[in-house]
Formats: structure tokens, sequence, C-alpha cells
């Protein structure tokens, strides 16, 4: 568990990113699912975000590359997966690539 | 000779197996998740077939602004060189794009790039003076090429040093779009800001030349 201090205008990776965590994230512009985070309490504002829907709201989905608090939040990384299932569930478009993935570069010798 | 002699006259993929592609066993084994890269491939070929298609309708609405007007041609054509860059290579990888082009679209990795004032493509621009101006369409590109270099970048990653031919394919790709980014800092800076920030470049040489990711197509007709 970690402690991130966010600004009310700040996108919530941004404030990550200054706190030292490495998260995921690919596009940075709300879209292809990299970033997403499970909100487990708190509001935030995801209207900056390029595509998402009423229904990510709902389930607790959140992009935190385009994601503005609105109150304190407990908030789970890396559910890109998970948010891709759930919109493959209802049937709403996603990327399908996991993206924001990072491996281990290839050493030589 | 013996067949020690020669360690590569045979290996994983048994003679005459036609299920199996030593091209895609050897990136396995050197660490690449396939299906994985595959799946972003097909991601990243979908964007840049979006905005291909977008960036025939941004252009139009350049009109009056005939070098943005070229320069978003140059990256409109060259987005499209990308896409026949890709393909060939998720069908080696063995996968396919999608059979419905809608799919195609809904999966692509970066977001539509939609003409400002349509509400998202939803309805026409105004004809009342007030339609889109340079610098939002400026705004739009430069968006779209931001995208694709994060993309391209994360494909570089994951194939460096394990995945030649994928990697010299993105980072193909990934120069024009560090070269599309350049363009369009520029011309928003100096439209919207009034502020000079060179892009270092001058104009292709013929339109969507794409120096890179056509230099050398290993099939791009």
């Amino acid at each position: 568990m970690r402690t991130v201090r966010a600004a009310r205008e700040e996108h919530i990776l941004e404030a990550a990113r200054r706190a030292g965590l490495d998260l995921p994230s690919a596009c940075e512009i709300g879209w292809d699912l990299a970033c997403a985070c499970r909100v487990l309490a708190g509001d935030f504002d995801n209207s900056d975000a390029r595509r998402y829907f009423p229904e990510d709201a709902e389930a607790g989905f959140a992009l935190i590359c385009t994601a503005k608090p609105r109150s304190d939040l407990v908030i789970r990384t890396h559910q890109r997966e998970a948010m891709r299932e759930h919109r493959a569930a209802l049937g709403l478009p996603a990327p399908r690539g996991s993206w924001g993935t990072r491996q281990p570069r290839a050493t030589s010798g | 000779m013996a067949p020690r002699d020669k360690p590569h006259a045979s290996g994983a993929v048994k003679g005459g197996d036609l299920s199996q592609r030593v091209g895609v066993e050897q990136i396995a084994s050197r660490g690449v998740d396939v299906p994985a890269l595959v799946e972003k491939l097909i991601d990243a070929a979908g964007a840049e077939f979006t905005t291909y298609y977008y960036y025939t309708i941004l252009r139009m609405y350049l009109a009056g602004n005939e070098d943005y007007k070229e320069i978003c041609e140059d990256a409109r054509l060259e987005d499209r060189a990308h896409f026949e860059l890709i393909t060939p290579r998720i069908y080696e990888l063995g996968g396919s794009i999608p059979y419905d082009i809608r799919e195609f679209a809904d999966r692509a990795g970066c977001p539509d790039a939609y003409l400002p004032g349509t509400g998202d493509g939803k309805r026409p621009p105004s004809q009342d003076g007030t339609g889109p101006t340079a610098a939002a369409i400026l705004e739009v590109l430069l968006e779209a090429e931001r995208c694709a270099i994060r993309t391209w970048s994360e494909v570089c990653d994951l194939t460096f040093g394990k995945d030649p031919r994928t990697y010299d394919m993105a980072a193909r790709i990934l120069n024009e779009e560090v070269e599309h980014e350049a363009w369009f800092i520029e011309l928003l800076s100096k439209e919207r800001d009034g502020i000079v920030r060179p892009s270092g470049h001058f104009r292709r040489g013929a339109p969507g030349e794409a120096p890179y990711s056509k230099n050398a197509g290993f099939y791009n007709p």
C-alpha cells in the first residue's frame, strides 16, 4: 500500500509518478486500458479520457492517466486485464494488446 | 559431413511440418511472447489504418493553409505505409487482421482522430465560419502522433535483441512518427502560440515519401 498526494486537477498517474511509482501506461490519453485501476473507495473524474463508458465507472474502473481525484481514493492498480474482460463481457470496444507491459531487455554475454 | 557440423539444419520444428514456423519458434525461444506481440501489432495496425482514414478528413479542412495541408498529407500517406508494413508481419507471426473492419477500428490502440467540432464524428462541422480552426486540427494531429510514438516505443522495447524483424519494422515506423510529432509541434506552436519551435526538417521529396518505412520494404507494394 502506498499513499500518494494528488492535486484536484492533476491526473492520478502523474501524481503517482511524481511520488516515484512506476505504473503501467501506454497511450496516456485514456484509451488503451494500460493504466486501468479499480477504485475501491472514493470519487474521481475520468472525463478527460478519450474513451470511457458509464459502465466503466459503474464497475469502478478508472483510467488513471486521465482521471482526477474528487475525494480521497483507494485504488488497486494493474487492472488492465480485468477492465478488458469487463468491456468484452458488455460488448464494449477495447484494444486487445497488453499495452503498458514492460519486459526486461535481453542482455548480452 | 556429420549432422553435428550443421547445427542449424534441424531444430524444434520437424522437417516437413507446415503447422509451425521456425521464424516464430526462434523468437519465442528468445523470450518473445508471440501471441501477445501479435495482439499488439493488430491494435497498432488498426491505429495506423484509422489514423490514415481520419487524416483524409482532417487535411480537407486545412483549406487556405496549403503548407499544413501538404504536411498532413505526408503524415497521412506515411501512416498508410505503416499499415502496409505491419500487416504482413502479423500474418508471418501466425495472426490475422479482423475479418470485420468495425472490429478492427474498435480495437485500434490509439483514439480516433476526429475532426474538431463534429462531436466525435457524429455531425458535420459548422459552415457558418466557426468551423474547425487550423490550430484545433493540428492539436488532433499532434496527439495522434504522440500516441503512435508511445505505441512503437513499446513494440521496440518488447522486441529489442530478440525479434530483429519486428524490431526493424517498429524502429522504422517510430522514426517517422517522431518526425511527424516534430512537424506538428512546429506548426502548432507557431499557429497557436506564435512561438517558433523548429522541427529541424524540411518537406518530403514527394508526398508520403516515408523515407524509413518505404526505403527497403520487405513487403510494401
